[in-house]
């Protein structure tokens, strides 16, 4: 049991936010007085501190490989893919070119001049990488040779968004016209968004070949020493650092966010509960 | 009650309920978690169209509830702990109704099939006059 002052301590990928929120919520229904402290982080960024030593009870992330790049086994043991999601391009009613853009023609709308469009960090944030990779898929999918560099060369600074909740934020506040995000972002957020086409956004196992053509570099936890990684389906994936004084606790956690209450909230929040 | 259940399927069966009978089957063949049915059905060769993944978790979900199916997580040798599915006795016996139910369909397109031939024949018969 947890004495006052302490808390169960959650560390999780910043797209998370308000599922961890909904489900602490009525996990503090259930166990009155607890406290529940919760880091929202890109998910790259959550693995490495865990690596550096800060200490989590729970870890939630938006790239089920990260479990296995980085965590597993020394400091989780076990992990469960709970959520699926997508790639899509968010904008605004008030976007420049927001009522031409399609699923036909967003990258000629993109690469218009004075049209702004921002992706995160992918050293840092699973949405960064992969909307890396969708770009390279869509040079694929499209037939268009030098569409990844251009919209790579064309896109807002990387550095200015460290997690994907950033570019939502920033979108949602008008910063910039489109923004490359899960949709469950955009649901969350109320906006408008363009689907890409299921072949080049991440979102379906029948294409895993296909995607893992596409690859990235992002920096690894020894420095100056980059890791190349490979697209994959979406798959958002939840455990229990193996260092918490509450692991029943922890387990009563996940085993809400897995059930029938906790694919309520993931679908309320526009997840596909797995 | 093969005679009841099978009443109920004579409206166009929608993409959604097919799904739900492809699912059904794939499961009989062998226990799978949801991104390893997704490729199967993707796979399979009476597949038409695209089987993305939201349509086929919103249908495993909904076919749990009703107890078509039954979960369980597991987990992975050396991946992620997924929820595995299998069928259950009811599933099995939902999956023999729409089994016969197909196969009254296709007994029903190939006499509609038959009729037609016979009177595409019947028209260049008359046309050769």
């Amino acid at each position: 049991m947890l004495r006052s002052k302490q808390a169960l301590r959650i560390i999780h990928a910043g797209a998370l936010e308000q599922v961890v929120e909904k489900c602490a919520e009525h996990f503090s229904k259930q166990n009155s007085g607890l406290k529940i402290e919760m880091k929202a982080v890109g998910s790259r960024e959550g693995a490495q501190r865990l690596l550096s030593g800060e200490k989590y009870d729970i870890i939630a992330l938006a790239d089920q490989a990260l479990f296995a790049e980085l965590l597993v086994p020394e400091l989780v043991e076990n992990y469960f893919v709970f959520a699926a999601d997508q790639i899509v391009i968010g904008y605004d009613r008030s976007s420049k070119g927001s009522k031409e853009i399609t699923q036909r023609n967003w990258m000629d709308m993109l690469l218009q001049p004075h049209v702004s469009f921002a992706r995160s960090d992918h050293h840092l944030d699973p949405c960064g990488y992969r909307t890396l990779m969708v770009w390279q898929l869509a040079e694929v999918f499209y037939h268009k040779s030098g569409l990844y560099s251009t919209l790579a060369t064309a896109c807002l600074p990387y550095s200015t968004y460290p997690k994907s909740l950033d570019v939502a934020s920033a979108l949602f506040k008008g910063n910039v016209d489109y923004a490359f995000l899960y949709s469950s972002q955009a649901k969350q957020l109320g906006l408008p968004y363009i689907t890409l086409p299921s072949k080049i956004n991440l979102s379906n196992p029948a294409y895993a070949d296909f995607y893992d053509q596409a690859a990235v570099s992002v920096e690894s936890t020894i420095p100056g020493k980059d890791v190349i990684i490979h697209g994959k389906p979406i798959e958002f994936a939840i455990g229990i650092a193996k260092s918490t004084n509450y692991p029943e606790l922890a387990k009563s956690f996940i085993d809400l966010l897995t059930g029938v209450d906790g694919n309520l909230i993931l679908e309320e929040c526009g997840f596909i509960p797995c | 009650m093969n005679e009841e259940n099978l009443s109920k399927f004579e409206s166009p069966i929608s993409i959604e309920r097919s799904i739900q009978a492809e699912l059904l089957l794939l499961l009989g063949q062998r226990p799978s978690h949801g991104y390893e049915l997704i490729q199967r059905l993707n796979e399979a060769d009476y597949q038409s169209g695209e089987a993305d993944a939201a349509t086929v978790y919103r249908n495993l979900r909904r076919m749990d509830k009703d107890g078509l199916i039954k979960s369980h997580w597991e987990m992975g040798e050396s991946g992620p702990g997924r929820r595995l599915y299998e069928l259950t006795p009811l599933g099995e016996e939902s999956l023999k109704v729409w089994a016969q139910y197909l196969a009254q369909q296709k007994s029903k397109l190939e006499s509609f099939l038959q009729a037609y031939f016979q009177f595409e024949k019947s028209l260049s018969v008359t046309k050769e006059r």
